[in-house]
């Protein structure tokens, strides 16, 4: 082909096409929506839209929603940690079996985990019914939804820790033992710092999905106002109140508090793999 | 004793890939231990550090038996091929690590950590993140993290394997300066021969698993013992020649060379010898060589590498060419020289001019088994021998040939028999050894069809004047077969008291010049009850087994070992005959 009158080729081919799709596609289907909805909540006037997102009702609720997602992605991050740990480092029958289990919360409706954790941890459900004597109520409180929440956050972390470890070099394990090192110090000192970005993703995913979460939760929530009542769940009522400006305005504080946390969670993540990853 | 390994074998899936290793290595002596990959030798150096365990010997470290001590215990320093630095942390942190696990004062952390930086000419790196470092400093980095705890060795796992060839040379020299400022007894793992010429005091060859020699540099490139420590430490052309009373001949042409020695008293015989590319004269002339005459050649091929010139050369008499041993067929074996640049200029050459190839220096391997003849009735069937598996793999893994030969009849007296023969197993196969013993054969291999290759080898023999020998064959052949050799003892039924102690001592006897004459690490049994009966209920005890077998009576192969030879299916059994009276006077043989 010739070159003639043509401007310097780019390394990448067809970056402008790629670029522009992208950008566009990032509008139709992110930003567009998200903008539309504070447009709504735009639709009210400020001291309404203060006394809505402020109600005692609605300040229980973003507390549940939070609250609830950190505990369960906190949760994930460990016994996630934990089992993506077994499934790289270990060989045991039915490995692979496990490994497929683990991205079944992704597939399912969540209505349907939602319906089926009811069944198992309601007062006469499987396990319930052990832990109803005990004075521990699952299903209708709080722990109920952290569970729901845990059960689908659950492949994110994961999924993305996996490959992390993987990477993990024994090496580095066998030289920190040359030198000296006890194996819970490796952990800590090595294979820690080590996982750590990945981990951090892993909370990160978990902890949006959590917060978005919708179906599984309202089975097994019992949706008491003030007190096992969801954002999510909130914004439905106030819909099925078509009170359309109202829940917009709650989805306007959930978006802001989801942003600022996982731009934080994000800019956190961005330092560490600087310092990990320096011209590798 | 700085390192001592002692009979240390590894398996992994019942194939041993460390196999009877002993050495001892000299308090600050720089060790490099040799090998192709997969030849153990990294499992080896994993094994010393404590990261692998071994299945079966001892390791000690300055005296003290660590076989079961954790690697953390064993105050050793490990430098890895890939660095393995840890990238999260700064490079003094990286090489305070054995100093906070031991929790040092900072103080002395600090001092500790300039003194390394400083012996590595690394200094004012220390706030430095791995990632920010060349692959050499990185490498640099690690040695010192792995000295700074004071280990009592230094063990380096391929350590430039990743780095290019100009700082690979500066960091080589670092090391050794180090090495020998701080004079800790250091381990290299290498599969560069090079690396291990230009750093070793001492240089370990493995291969298979098993350590084939050890030695100084010199001594191992100018004297090896094995074929393979010849052609895998520099270039080499290996040459049948045959050996008699009155010196070596190379086909039709006598060749006195140096080094040779006499072996089994006198009696002609093929041998194999080293001649190294350097040491091949190349004239115009027969009459012009100073050195002594090999044979005449075509050159095929020149390559100009800077200081030395290469040459390829054909042979061009056919008897010649057959004797020399190469990659491929006989056809393609070429002949090897290296020309420096005077010699060059004093005859330029171009492809396709005919010359006369001199000797400067050959050096007979002291093997025992120099090449394999398959025997059958008829040449079809002896090409058909000559393709067995087992039989094939060897001639490979030794660099030798199988030439084939029919012995239609056991009929006349045939051309002298040279190197190892082969046959079939079966009823016919104990007329067939003998004949061949009769006629000049000194070994002979009784196949079966499709013998595995044996995962263990058997080694009895029936009178101590074939014993060297039967060692020094066992020795040659398990140095190409990754099996164990265990040496049976048979003691008769019905000895008592006295009479039991003889054979224990023989077996000891046995073991000790194995390892001291043969550098053969094999286990011993002893088995009470008929010899024959013995060998087969051993024999029959696992699959892919083998005998080796020394006697010193023709007339034993036909009668005594006759059921052993026909089993069905069989195993394969390598007879090693020696005539009383020569295997006593024999001078030692030292298996290759």
């Amino acid at each position: 082909m010739k070159m003639v009158g043509q401007k310097e080729p780019n390394v990448l081919p067809g970056f402008g096409i790629t670029l522009g799709f992208t950008t566009f596609f990032l509008c139709a289907i992110v930003l567009l929506p998200l903008s539309a909805l504070v447009l709504k909540a735009g639709g009210m006037d400020f001291a309404r839209f203060v006394e809505v997102i402020t109600s005692p009702r609605a300040v229980a609720s973003y507390r549940l929603s939070f609250g609830a997602s950190m505990v369960a992605a906190i949760m994930n991050m460990v016994f996630g940690f934990a089992i993506a740990w077994s499934l790289v480092r270990y060989d045991f029958p039915g490995r692979k079996f496990v490994d497929a289990i683990i991205d079944l919360p992704f597939a399912l409706p969540t209505a349907v985990s939602g319906i089926a954790l009811t069944t198992v941890f309601a007062a006469n459900g499987w396990i319930g019914q052990y832990l109803e004597p005990m004075g521990i109520k699952v299903a209708y409180t709080w722990i109920g939804i952290t569970v729901a929440l845990t059960l689908i956050g659950m492949p994110f972390v994961v999924r993305t820790v996996q490959p992390a470890i993987q990477e993990v070099q024994r090496d580095l394990e066998d030289a920190a033992e040359t030198l000296g090192a006890g194996r819970f110090y490796v952990f800590r000192r090595i294979v820690i710092p080590t996982v750590l970005p990945a981990l951090l993703t892993g909370f990160t995913l978990a902890f949006a999905r959590a917060v978005g979460e919708y179906g599984s939760v309202i089975f097994i929530a019992g949706n008491m106002p003030m007190k096992t009542e969801i954002t999510p769940l909130l914004i439905v009522i106030r819909l099925e109140e078509f009170d359309y400006a109202g829940a917009a305005a709650l989805g306007v504080v959930m978006l802001s508090i989801s942003f600022v946390m996982l731009l934080a969670i994000n800019l956190l993540q961005v330092w560490g793999r600087k310092r990990l990853m320096v011209s590798r | 004793m700085s390192i001592a390994l002692d009979q240390v074998t590894k398996r992994y899936q019942e194939q041993p890939v460390v196999n009877d290793v002993s050495i001892e290595m000299e308090e600050g002596e720089f060790f490099v231990l040799l090998g192709p990959s997969g030849s153990g030798k990294s499992t080896l150096l994993r094994a010393i550090a404590g990261l692998t365990g071994i299945d079966h010997g001892r390791i000690s470290l300055h005296g003290r038996d660590v076989t079961h001590v954790r690697a953390r215990d064993r105050g050793v320093g490990l430098v890895f091929q890939n660095y393995a630095l840890f990238r999260h942390m700064t490079v003094a942190d990286n090489i305070e690590f054995a100093l906070r696990v031991r929790r040092m004062k900072r103080a002395d952390r600090i001092a500790r950590r300039k003194e390394l930086l400083k012996l590595v000419a690394l200094e004012g790196l220390d706030e430095r993140l791995p990632g920010q470092l060349s692959g050499g400093q990185q490498q640099r980095v690690a040695v010192a993290r792995a000295l700074a705890h004071k280990p009592q060795v230094l063990l380096l796992d391929e350590p430039f394997g990743a780095l290019d060839a100009k700082i690979r040379e500066e960091l080589r020299r670092t090391i050794r300066a180090v090495q020998r400022e701080l004079g800790i007894t250091t381990v290299l793992v290498t599969h560069d021969q090079e690396e291990a010429f230009a750093m070793a005091d001492t240089i370990g060859v493995m291969n298979h698993g098993r350590l084939l020699e050890v030695g100084q540099p010199h001594d191992l490139y100018a004297q090896p013992a094995t074929r393979f420590v010849a052609t895998f430490l520099g270039a080499a052309n290996l040459l049948l020649a045959r050996q008699g009373a009155d010196g070596i001949r190379f086909g039709a042409t006598p060749v006195t060379a140096e080094g040779s020695e006499h072996m089994r008293g006198g009696r002609e015989h093929e041998v194999v010898a080293v001649l190294r590319p350097e040491e091949v004269e190349v004239a115009t002339t027969r009459e012009q060589l100073s050195s002594n005459y090999i044979a005449r050649g075509a050159v095929e091929e020149i390559q100009f590498t800077g200081a030395l010139e290469r040459l390829r050369v054909r042979l061009l008499d056919e008897p010649s060419a057959a004797q020399l041993l190469g990659s491929g067929s006989a056809a393609e074996a070429r002949v090897e020289v290296t020309r420096t640049q005077p010699e060059r200029r004093e005859l330029p050459l171009r492809p396709g001019t005919q010359v006369s190839l001199g000797a400067r220096r050959l050096h007979v391997l002291p093997t025992p088994i120099s090449s394999f003849l398959a025997c059958a009735p008829t040449e079809a069937e002896a090409e058909t021998l000559a393709r067995e598996p087992l039989l094939e793999g060897l001639s490979t893994r030794m660099k030798t040939r199988v030439s084939v030969r029919a012995i239609d009849g056991l009929q006349g007296t045939p051309v002298p028999f040279a190197g190892v023969a082969a046959i079939t197993a079966g009823d016919h196969a104990a007329p067939t050894v003998e004949w061949l013993l009769k006629h000049g054969a000194a070994e002979v291999l009784v196949l079966p069809r499709d013998a595995p290759s044996p995962t263990r080898v058997y080694i009895h023999w029936t009178d101590e004047a074939v014993r060297r020998a039967t060692l020094a064959v066992s020795a040659s052949l398990l140095r190409h077969v990754t099996a164990e050799a265990v040496y049976l003892g048979i003691v008769p039924e019905g000895a008592q008291g006295t009479g039991r102690a003889a054979p224990m001592r023989k077996l000891l006897d046995a073991r000790s010049e194995a390892q001291q004459s043969h550098g053969l690490e094999m286990r011993t049994e002893l088995a009470i009850g008929e010899t024959v009966a013995e060998l087969t209920r051993n024999l029959s005890a696992g699959t892919a087994q083998m005998l080796v077998l020394g006697i010193t009576d023709i007339s034993d192969a036909g009668t005594a070992y006759r059921s052993l030879l026909a089993a069905q299916p069989g195993w394969p059994v390598l007879i090693v005959y020696r005539p009383p009276e020569l295997g006593l006077r024999s001078t030692p043989e030292i298996a290759a």
